[in-house]
């Protein structure tokens, strides 16, 4: 069971680091499905499982970088313990769930950890090095290999029914609040973004971009041409600092 | 606002038109883009991943370690955007960057492109190309044929490496012909661009973050849902722009981004704990 395991973990990091780099999508559980039968020697139900995850997992997709349950764990898992207990396919799917939920949880807090990273960065800009800014950004690759690669290595390894009823047992409010905060959190990055966009004179258009959005079904590319409407009108209005005598000042 | 405003162009700085991109460095930045999210987090999402894409315009453009220390600087704010969909930006944004545009000028249009571009990306990537390819595909394995996953692979990555490769020349020849126009006022550029980039981010708070409270009052044997019948009363999303300038102001006020963060994981556990989230 070593090896099976070992190389399941290597699979799982590779489909970790493919998930948010690269994005060939052969972390997907269609092709994960393929993988995990070869590693297991069972390569029909390895198909049939992994098809089946990969409807499952059709509408799970990331809109607006919102982590949905985590696909690359729900395949890997899924797939292999429907075939070591020798069920049916679509069992895969109810093993599947549980770990992929625990593990979105612990993405968000992975992401939360990794924030101290960007001012390394900084200060790394600031000398200009960017042999150095472009190391710390990829070594983010490693740390997700190694991240899947553990959580599918320690189930497997140990034990599978063990494993589930662990997972199980976690508290659901603190998963679900993992994920609160996930949707939440892109207010800190916009905020962030207002402190070096927003002055007294735009004030307006931000309302208005959130007024709009908020009471209609705009898409934000349809928003954007009605940006650039309002923009265009208040270039050739002429209405720019440009003009002297209408004081910048702010 | 033609000839008359050339006086006032802001470029000070020696030889702003010269070109020194090549088709070498726009293939580079191309290839880069794969690693966007390789440093993802949630204090400035893909910042890390965009300046590593942009570094090949960039070391060429700014050859003074003072001048690319600004640059890098500038390229390490918030950013987020679709990540096959990121290389038209990464090509206009190097455009605007060889010309010596403006930073503000830049900024608006980096933020600009990239709230329209993010929902474009998940709609054709996420909810056309996936679905289609990989349900294709997944019929195929159904039948126990190894075919599925292999024919998914390849038409997913064809027309995902077109995007992507495609995107970035693209963008950079709009760019260079757009530029020509941007030269008469870049002041002028730069406030359009600010409007764009501010209700664009006005439209994301609404979509984006996602903040509403499950609390109940009971009133008898009915129970008063706070969210539906009294905040969405008064505003939709009103709980998201509530937090998003709380945020601002926090910021303003010197907190650090992380630890803006970690209050708000602090908070949502606590919230789902006592079931007001």
């Amino acid at each position: 069971m070593l090896i099976e395991a070992i190389l399941l973990a290597l699979w799982a990091g590779i489909a970790g680091i493919d998930q948010f780099n690269v994005l060939t999508h052969l972390h997907r559980p269609i092709v994960t499905g393929l993988v995990v039968g070869l590693i297991l020697g069972d390569v029909k139900t390895g198909l049939l499982a992994g098809a089946t995850l990969e409807f499952v997992w059709m509408g799970m997709v990331p809109l607006a970088g919102a982590q949905p349950p985590n696909v690359v764990i729900g395949g890997v898992m899924g797939t292999a313990f429907a075939i070591l207990l020798d069920q049916d396919p679509k069992v895969a799917v109810s093993i599947a769930v549980p770990f992929a939920v625990a593990v979105q949880g612990a993405i968000t807090l992975l992401f939360t950890i990794y924030s101290p990273v960007m001012h390394k960065m900084d200060s790394c800009a600031e000398n200009s090095r960017h042999r150095a800014t472009d190391l710390l950004n990829l070594s983010g690759m490693a740390v997700l290999f190694l991240f899947n690669a553990i959580i599918t290595f320690l189930p497997i390894y140990y034990g599978v029914e063990t494993a589930k009823s662990l997972v199980e047992s976690l508290p659901s409010w603190l998963m679900d609040g993992l994920t609160v905060a996930g949707g939440i959190m892109p207010a800190i990055g916009f905020a962030m973004l207002l402190t070096v966009l927003l002055k007294k004179e735009y004030i307006a258009f931000l309302l208005a971009g959130f007024a709009i959005v908020t009471y209609s079904d705009i898409s934000l590319l349809g928003l954007a041409i009605l940006a650039l409407a309002f923009a265009l009108y208040d270039y050739y209005r002429g209405e720019s600092p440009l003009k002297e005598g209408k004081k910048g000042g702010i | 606002m033609a000839s008359e405003d050339q006086a006032l162009n802001r470029n000070g700085e020696a030889g702003p038109q010269e070109k020194v991109l090549s088709r070498r460095d726009l293939w580079a930045m191309a290839f880069r883009s794969f690693f966007l999210q390789s440093s993802f987090n949630y204090e400035r999402m893909q910042a890390g991943g965009w300046l590593y894409s942009l570094m090949p315009a960039l070391k060429k453009i700014y050859r003074e370690p003072k001048e690319l220390a600004a640059a890098m600087k500038r390229h390490l704010e918030f950013f987020n955007t679709h990540p096959f969909l990121v290389t038209p930006i990464l090509g206009i944004v190097a455009a605007m960057e060889e010309s010596r545009e403006k930073p503000d000028t830049i900024r608006g249009i980096k933020v600009g492109m990239m709230g329209p571009l993010g929902g474009v990306g998940d709609a054709v990537a996420w909810l056309t190309l996936l679905p289609i390819t990989a349900g294709i595909g997944a019929a195929i394995a159904m039948e126990g044929s190894f075919a599925g996953p292999i024919f998914f692979l390849l038409t997913f990555n064809a027309i995902h490496f077109v995007l992507r490769f495609g995107g970035v020349f693209y963008g950079y020849n709009a760019g260079v012909r757009a530029i020509h126009k941007l030269k008469t006022g870049t002041q002028a550029i730069s406030r359009a661009a600010s409007i764009v980039g501010l209700m664009v981010v006005g439209g994301m708070i609404a979509s984006y973050v996602k903040l509403s409270t499950s609390a109940k009052v009971p009133i008898g044997k009915d129970a008063f849902d706070i969210q539906k019948e009294l905040l969405d009363k008064i505003m939709p999303n009103l709980l998201p722009l509530a937090y998003t300038l709380l945020m601002y102001f926090l910021l303003r006020k010197g907190y650090s981004p992380l630890k803006l963060i970690v209050i708000t994981v602090f908070l949502s556990v606590v919230g789902k704990y006592f079931g007001v989230l």
